[in-house]
């Protein structure tokens, strides 16, 4: 039995999975201590399960993301080579904004004065240049404890090839009662302000995640729970234990569930590899993320600013959302975005007192949203104040309200596909393959307008789109990531060296395999190797073929295929060797909805002349022509005209054109 | 609000500038991104040193990817060099250019031009520009930015000519580049990926006019022109009217004695205004000598700052940069200055050293028409640093290039930032691993220099301190500004700490000049101090100003 609960800032979602069958659970989040509406969603669906079975809970949670994103996190020292204690300072010497006079940079997790240098050098051969004396150790520790701080992390160069001195200051400071994070251990790869970086983005909200989770796991073990898993960034999940000591693996948890929940659904609906784009719309922002077979990952991401390269499901964010703000600027053109009317006041509609027109109260006017049906009928929205704020609008641009409103959408989907441009055709993609999948409250809406603009030639609106995050979390296998730079030419005499680095990475990774629970039958191990050719300073990374001279013609054939080129008599290097384990867990699915019969219910007329259906009356089969909207608790899907409908066996809802 | 029917320029309609501006620019960084990932060289690859950008069928800038503001003005500039050097310029034709004294602005960016033509049609619906620097196009030494008196020694120079004729590359053009170049593979692929840019960007503008209509595309982009224009029109009417001066100077040229001034008038009258450097120094036998393409870059920079800098504490907006945003201003560059140099001058440092020093004076103006917007003056260099010799470990030569970021100029609000890279550049660092694995180099310290920035009410930023172990023998070109001279601060703050440039050689230290040649063996070192920013407002006894680990001690410590 698995229960997946996903935490956002105002939903707590959940599925039971037992036997086959599938149930849900929905209520609101608990800001105050988030594991409150966790367990009392736990208790709810055990009771609904007719079961006292005893459940594994696999959690996605934004506890770790939001101590990083509101500063909350521990108080951390750092410790670096001397000379190089200003290394999260200078960062890569950028600036965020190129034209913007009030630039400022994120500030660094640890301030200058918590940074602290010993004298220690390690070449990049490995070589000890410089040896740490323990007196050296002692020195750094009791200027720290003068500093009263929570964590401590170690970031000492070259510390991937020569990991002692890190770990000489880890024990004693361990043996001092510190909670550490030591950079050969989080990330023990080159590049040491990234390194640097993440270590301590690591050491900031382990403490405070280890604390959630701790108390989350004491919790529910009245409440039955076996055990608590962790949906990571990279697309799986960890044990609580390990989540809260490498708790920055965890940062994108809430959106890498949502990809997840959305290729599990579409594995179904389509089959083992779909090419898909998801698409959640939110209130503010809206993310898209491109899978092509598998979701994609990155090593190159920031959260809040803060560089944190563990691999992560590579998802595109951008300001566009249902309270964006519709407005004219300073040039007399019409904008919208990327400011947003927020939770507060909301959309004009939603009657809090906003008077700027949103995204939200365009789609209103022109009739796309019921006014009684919106988020599960526990609001009412009020048409007349989003007229009055669109043909506040459209009277400064000479429009009709519906113009305007008509003009904002255009606008608002042309900055989504903008986003979508960047994921899909800057990366190689032609948008024309692939499956617009929507979720998110305000993503239906939209869908087949920017399916139109891309050419995508389907939409997927999942079943339980309210709780497909949740769906997301029970598909979710245990995965760890870990990887070492080595730095090596890619040639025979390397191999030597290449195989101990595998194997030890390897050897770690089946003992944790092992300790969660997983036979060796049920562990899977992918090598892989980031290759590059030498002089370059990028790397990409290509599946380990066994040995290293197949590995390099792998890596020619996937250099050409993502440049245009490769230059097979040029040298290369293997710069970091990577190791994925994979904990295979029993599979989930869907169970199928009840075939309709006939064609598809009776539609209610809608404001703005549509046909209206209640998404809880359709069937599998049921086919319906657009124009049509589709209502349900939390979301509204507007099928077009020149679109059709049909629910397939699963009940989610595939939306094609009709008209070419 | 402006009234669309009282106004000369208009928009046709309002409602549809935002939609196809994203069309636009998204041509634009399609372009981009077709470049980046075909192109061979780190330097295109990694440190994104290229530009992109879609024009009308007149030649009015569009949309420009955004990388490098130092292309800014001088984009617009190749195509009419380009176009007025083919005014036939057909389908499938590209034109190639680097000269900096037609179209170019350092010889090792290099320029293609073509038009876009739907097909069957004679008239060109738009035209196409990609800019991107080549890490080696000849000359006296590897980088191709050399210590020079003329630019025949800086490299290869290229007039605009016909790379491509109806879809077929002239293999004669190429090869006699290719000939004249260090690494003739590498500049072969970069310019193939323009090639294909191009060809990205060509589709894209005809689907577009397939979908909308070509007259159509033409309508929105007047739009999109008018649009830009009205903007910064409405930037500068907020400017108050009036004559704006301002004064400053390099330290030196590297081979002449003195310093350069450099001098600018900021006239502001309604929403137009006029930059002139009347005044500033005749142009040098050093190469710091920028051409007026570089000017133009520097001069537009700072306004498009103006455009971009938000009012309040709010994410800044999201504006389009096209050609109507640069109708307002009008520059007055005397011919033959260090602001606008004819051949045969050397040119290289024109756009990584004297750009900077142009944004500092026309910043300076600005300051007393903006008091409350204009920061005080950034570190005002790159600090290019590029090392060359034989690699022992790997017995082969090596050249290494880096520019180093320094202290920014306190803003009238908050200080400036610390060991950032300022106004006409924005490049990565390179790490300090990837360094050591790479070049026969250790480094020793990177660290800010505390004290570094100007004191004031808020304190100029720090500059940094790199300290580099040399493994081998090698040669070390220092191409600095900022040594003598000092960044400026405003409104009662002091100026920032001026750069320092030393050497270790058998374990003495001695200072070495600003722009100099050094030869350094095994365990020498290299250590180059960065200067601090400006500071703003007068010092008090506020605890950020006397903090002595953030800035520069306050005058009444």
């Amino acid at each position: 039995m698995l229960i997946g609960c996903d935490t956002g800032g105002t939903f707590t979602d959940l599925v039971l999975v037992h036997e086959g069958s599938v149930w849900t659970h929905k209520l609101s989040s608990t800001p105050d201590d988030f594991s409150r509406a966790v367990l009392e969603g736990v208790r709810a669906l055990r009771g609904d399960g007719e079961t006292r079975g005893r459940p594994t809970l696999v959690h996605s949670t934004t506890v770790a993301t939001n101590a990083l994103l509101e500063r909350r996190g521990a108080r951390v020292a750092l410790i670096t080579t001397d000379g190089f204690q200003d290394v999260l300072a200078i960062g890569r010497q950028s600036r965020p904004d190129l034209y913007n006079l009030k630039v400022m940079r994120p500030e660094p997790l640890v301030p200058r004065e918590r940074c602290h240098g010993v004298r220690e050098r390690v070449s990049c051969d490995g070589e000890v240049l410089q040896g740490l004396t323990d007196g050296e150790i002692q020195r750094v520790l009791d200027a720290i404890e003068a500093q009263d701080v929570e964590a401590i992390a170690i970031s000492l160069l070259f510390s991937f090839l020569a990991p002692q001195h890190e770990e000489r200051i880890a024990t004693a400071a361990a043996s001092r009662g510190h909670t550490v994070s030591r950079s050969s251990d989080i990330l023990p790869e080159f590049r040491e302000y990234e390194r640097a970086s993440t270590t301590a983005a690591n050491a900031y909200v382990a403490p405070v995640m280890a604390r959630y989770l701790g108390h989350l796991a004491h919790a529910s073990t009245n409440d039955g729970v076996t055990g608590v898993r962790v949906v990571q960034s990279n697309g799986g999940s960890a044990p609580a234990e390990h989540a809260g000591r490498h708790a920055v693996t965890t940062l994108l948890s809430g959106p890498a569930a949502g990809v997840m929940g959305a290729l599990a659904v579409a594995r179904q609906a389509l089959g083992a590899r779909p090419k898909l784009i998801t698409f959640d719309m939110g209130g503010t922002s809206t993310d898209v993320s491109l899978i092509d077979g598998d979701f994609a990952l990155t090593a190159e991401s920031e959260v809040g600013g803060v560089p944190v390269r563990v691999p992560m499901i590579d998802i595109h964010t951008v300001g566009a959302g249902g309270g964006s703000i519709a407005h004219i600027d300073a040039g007399g053109a019409l904008r919208v975005g990327p400011r947003s009317s927020g939770a507060m006041p909301g959309p004009a509609c939603y009657g809090h007192g906003g008077t700027e027109p949103t995204v939200t109260d365009a789609n209103l006017l022109l009739g796309r949203l019921s006014p009684q049906h919106f988020l599960g009928g526990r609001m009412t929205l009020a048409p007349a104040a989003a007229e009055r704020a669109v043909a506040g609008l459209g009277d400064r641009l000479s429009l009709s309200a519906r113009e305007a409103a008509e003009a904002a959408l255009r606008i608002v989907n042309s900055n989504m596909e903008r986003a979508i441009r960047v994921i899909s055709v800057e990366r190689g993609h032609d948008p024309r393959e692939f499956t617009l999948f929507s979720f998110g409250g305000a993503g239906g809406l939209h869908a087949c307008d920017l399916a139109d603009a891309l050419r995508c030639p389907r939409v997927i609106v999942p079943r339980h789109p309210g709780v497909l995050s949740a769906w997301g979390c029970v598909t979710s296998d245990v995965v760890e990531d870990s990887s070492r730079t080595v730095m090596l030419r890619a040639e025979a005499q390397s191999a030597a060296t290449l195989e101990r680095a595998f194997g030890e990475l390897t050897d770690a990774a089946r003992r944790n395999l092992a300790t969660a629970g997983f036979e060796p039958g049920d562990q899977r191990i992918d090598l892989s190797a980031d290759l590059r050719y030498v002089g370059q300073s990028f790397e990409l990374n290509v599946p380990w073929k066994g040995d290293i001279e197949p590995t390099v013609r792998a890596f020619h054939e996937a250099h050409r295929r993502r440049y245009g080129h490769a230059d097979e008599r040029s040298a290369a290097e293997i710069v970091t060797v990577r190791v994925r384990a994979t904990g295979v867990t029993i599979p989930v699915a869907l169970e199928p909805i009840e075939e309709g019969s006939g064609s598809a219910p009776t539609p209610t007329a809608g404001s703005g002349g549509l046909r209206v259906y209640d998404r809880a009356a359709l069937r599998a089969g049921h086919w319906i022509e657009g124009a049509a909207l589709i209502v349900e608790d939390y979301s509204t899907t507007l099928v077009p005209t020149g679109w059709g409908l049909e629910v397939d066996p699963w009940g989610s809802l595939i939306v094609t054109r009709t008209a070419s | 609000m402006g009234q669309p029917d009282r106004d000369p320029h208009g928009l046709v309609d309002p409602a549809e500038v935002a939609f196809y501006g994203n069309l636009f620019i998204s041509i634009a960084e399609e372009m981009g991104v077709s470049l980046g990932r075909t192109a061979y060289s780190p330097n295109i690859k990694e440190r994104r040193d290229f530009s992109c950008g879609l024009f009308d069928g007149d030649g009015q800038l569009i949309a420009q990817a955004m990388h490098i503001p130092v292309h800014l003005g001088a984009m617009p500039r190749s195509v009419d060099a380009a176009l007025g050097a083919f005014a036939d310029l057909g389908p499938g034709d590209v034109v190639m250019l680097n000269d900096p004294f037609a179209g170019g602005t350092h010889l090792p960016d290099i320029t293609l031009v073509s038009r876009v033509f739907v097909p069957g049609e004679d008239t060109p619906i738009a035209a196409l520009a990609s800019r991107a620097h080549h890490a080696d196009v000849g000359g006296m030494s590897p980088g191709s930015m050399p210590s020079a008196r003329e630019i025949v020694q800086e490299g290869f120079r290229i007039p605009p000519v016909r790379l491509r004729r109806s879809g077929r590359v002239d293999e004669d053009i190429l090869s006699l580049l290719l000939a004249n170049t260090r690494t003739p593979e590498e500049r072969g692929g970069d310019l193939r990926a323009q090639l294909a840019a191009h060809e990205t960007g060509a589709r894209r503008v005809v689907e577009a006019a397939e979908r909308y209509g070509a007259d159509e595309l033409d309508r929105r982009m007047g739009d999109i022109v008018a649009h830009g224009e009205r903007l910064m029109r409405a930037v500068i009417q907020r400017i108050p009217d009036g004559r704006y001066e301002f004064e400053d100077c390099l330290d030196g040229d590297g081979v002449s004695d003195g310093p350069v001034t450099v001098r600018c008038a900021v006239d502001i009258e309604g929403d137009g205004a006029v930059v002139d450097f009347a005044g500033t120094d005749s142009e040098r036998p050093g190469g710091i000598n920028a051409v007026a393409a570089v000017t133009l870059s520097a001069v537009y920079y700072c306004f498009a700052c103006l455009l971009m800098t938000p009012a309040e504490e709010e994410t800044p907006p999201d504006v389009p940069i096209n050609g109507g945003c640069f109708q307002p201003i009008e520059v007055r560059m005397p011919e033959r200055s260090v602001v606008s140099a004819g051949p045969p001058r050397s040119v290289a440092g024109g756009n990584v050293e004297t750009s900077q020093r142009i944004v500092d004076v026309v910043l300076g103006a600005l300051s007393q028409a903006l008091p409350g917007v204009v920061p005080a003056a950034s570190q005002g260099t790159m600090n290019n640093v590029s090392i060359g010799g034989w690699d022992h470990r790997h017995d082969r030569p090596f050249t290494y290039y880096e520019t180093l970021g320094g202290g920014m100029g306190a803003r009238p609000d908050r200080p400036g930032l610390d060991a950032v890279q300022v106004h006409m550049t924005n490049t990565l660092n390179t790490p300090v691993e990837a360094m050591e694995f790479a070049y026969p180099l250790r480094v020793r310290r990177y660290e800010i220099i505390d004290g570094s920035g100007g004191p004031g009410l808020h304190r100029g930023g720090c500059g940094l301190r790199r300290e580099l172990e040399t493994l081998g023998s090698c040669q070390v070109a220092l191409l600095t500004e900022r040594r003598k001279t000092r960044p400026y601060g405003l409104a009662g703050g002091g100026p920032g700490a001026p750069g320092r440039n030393r050497v270790i050689t058998d374990g003495a230290e001695r200072d070495v000049a600003a722009k100099c040649s050094v030869e350094l063996g095994p365990g020498d070192g290299l250590i180059v101090e960065t200067p601090g920013g400006g500071g703003h407002g007068t010092p008090t006894a506020s605890k950020e100003a006397r903090d002595p680990c953030r800035g520069s001690d306050s005058t009444d410590d």
